[in-house]
């Protein structure tokens, strides 16, 4: 194979073989070059990842129609196409009703939200098994930055950990690598909520004399993680308290349902920044 | 041709990871399209299709994925590498071959993530519920796509 390799292809695999180099020797720089190598390549990945994320919704109507459809019985074939048609155009309808419902509340919510933040929509998910995230079709062009948190009107999401001119990528906070402080809001005791492989979620380092107990709802402190103080996280299921450890650990039930993710917030600024009040008439000079 | 196809599947193969396959995934896992391209070029079109084709893909995938900004580019180009050698000294190949060669190479990978801190502190709990599952969907696909491939691309020779 060596032998038949053209000129081109050599100097395509000493680059490759360059830039696996550099990943070993140099890391921390090396992640900087492939992050600025990989902005034009994520944007023109990005075209097709919309399309195919349209195209997959549609198809899935499409698919759910056909099943449907399949259950039409032969003899009133005529009339019950036209209400299959007709259950479609309402099934439509009710889609964009939810869709407009949904947008509304979280243009009301986006007004009344703690922070300032950015809506964006979900276009896919994480590349790999590996990591629990999610790619939104907003970027570095919305003001969106990594380190920022990200929410829905139910609770809190994950944080952004990269970001593209017009894409960019969530860390979910049932990923065992995401840590976000939290509170327990009725002792108001503080721990460090984190994910688990199995997609929940738990709260450590919590104080061992706090009376936490099951169904107390956990928010999120405003200290890290992106997050204005008492955004929703979840609701305490179970607690752990073993002999001789010095902080007790709760399981968390999330607020947000992840598999159903489609439209969320990006909080840009945690604290809402008032705007300035109108600068007052300059006073008449008196003749 | 095949400038053509390693367009394609660079274009293509991330945004149908990253979108359609969810609607394939078991338990959340799903197969990593990725490791099999990089796997089936490097056996198909040789060592260098491999490594050059495992270094794109692996970085794409690094663009969409959470993790580190490496970790896909070097275990696909480990793939690609891999799979060109097993493909060069493999006379005979069906998918019964396929079959330890994407298995072994899915594990090795999914053990490089487990290295890189992928799995948190729940290491066991990351090979049962993802490593393994990940390997065999993954192994599954590489030869369902070997079986399809083979007689085309074996027949006429032309990635080779």
């Amino acid at each position: 194979m060596f032998r038949s390799t053209s000129g081109t292809r050599r100097v395509l695999l000493a680059l490759c073989a360059l830039l696996l180099s550099l990943v070993f020797v140099l890391p921390k720089q090396s992640r900087t070059l492939l992050q600025a190598i990989g902005k034009p390549l994520a944007d023109i990945v990005a075209l097709p990842l919309d399309v195919l994320s349209s195209a997959d919704h549609n198809a899935g109507e499409i698919w759910g129609r056909y099943v449907a459809l399949r259950q039409v019985h032969e003899e009133n074939r005529q009339l019950r196409r036209e209400i299959e048609f007709l259950r479609g155009q309402a099934a439509d309808l009710r889609e964009m009703a939810a869709a407009n419902q949904r947008l509304g509340e979280l243009l009301r919510f986006q007004a009344n939200a703690p922070a300032q933040t950015v809506a964006a929509r979900v276009i896919g998910r994480d590349a790999t098994n590996w990591y629990h995230g999610v790619v939104l079709d907003k970027g570095e062009r919305d003001g969106i930055q990594a380190e920022m948190g990200v929410m829905t009107l139910t609770g809190a999401v994950g944080r952004v950990v990269k970001t593209r001119a017009s894409s960019s990528v969530v860390l979910l906070i049932t990923d065992p690598n995401n840590a976000v402080t939290s509170l327990i809001q009725r002792t108001r005791d503080e721990g460090i909520i984190e994910g688990t492989f199995g997609g929940t979620v738990r709260m450590k380092y919590i104080p061992l004399l706090s009376t936490v107990r099951v169904g107390d709802p956990v928010v999120t402190s405003g200290l890290t993680g992106g997050f204005p103080k008492g955004v929703p996280v979840g609701t305490i299921t179970n607690i752990q308290k073993d002999e001789g450890e010095l902080f007790q650990t709760a399981d968390v039930q999330p607020e947000v349902d992840f598999t159903k993710l489609e439209e969320v917030l990006v909080v840009t600024v945690p604290r809402r920044v008032e705007e300035p009040p109108a600068a007052l008439p300059a006073e008449k000079k008196k003749p | 041709m095949k400038p053509l196809l390693y367009v394609g599947l660079v274009l293509g193969v991330v945004p149908i990871q990253t979108t359609v396959l969810d609607h394939l995934s078991v338990a959340g896992v799903r197969p990593d399209l990725c490791l099999v391209a990089a796997c089936l070029i490097g056996f198909f079109g040789g060592l260098a299709d491999g490594v050059l084709m495992g270094v794109l893909l692996g970085f794409e995938q690094d663009l969409f994925s959470a993790g580190d900004a490496w970790i896909n580019l070097t275990t696909k180009a480990v793939i690609g590498l891999s799979a060109g050698v097993v493909g060069r000294y493999v006379a005979r190949a069906t998918p019964v071959t396929v079959f330890p060669m994407v298995l072994g190479l899915s594990v090795c990978s999914g053990i490089a993530f487990l290295f890189a801190g992928a799995g948190g502190q729940g290491t066991l709990a990351a090979v049962r519920s993802v490593l393994l599952p990940q390997a065999m969907f993954d192994t599954a696909v590489g030869m369902g796509l070997y079986w399809i491939l083979a007689e085309r691309f074996r027949k006429d020779d032309s990635l080779v």
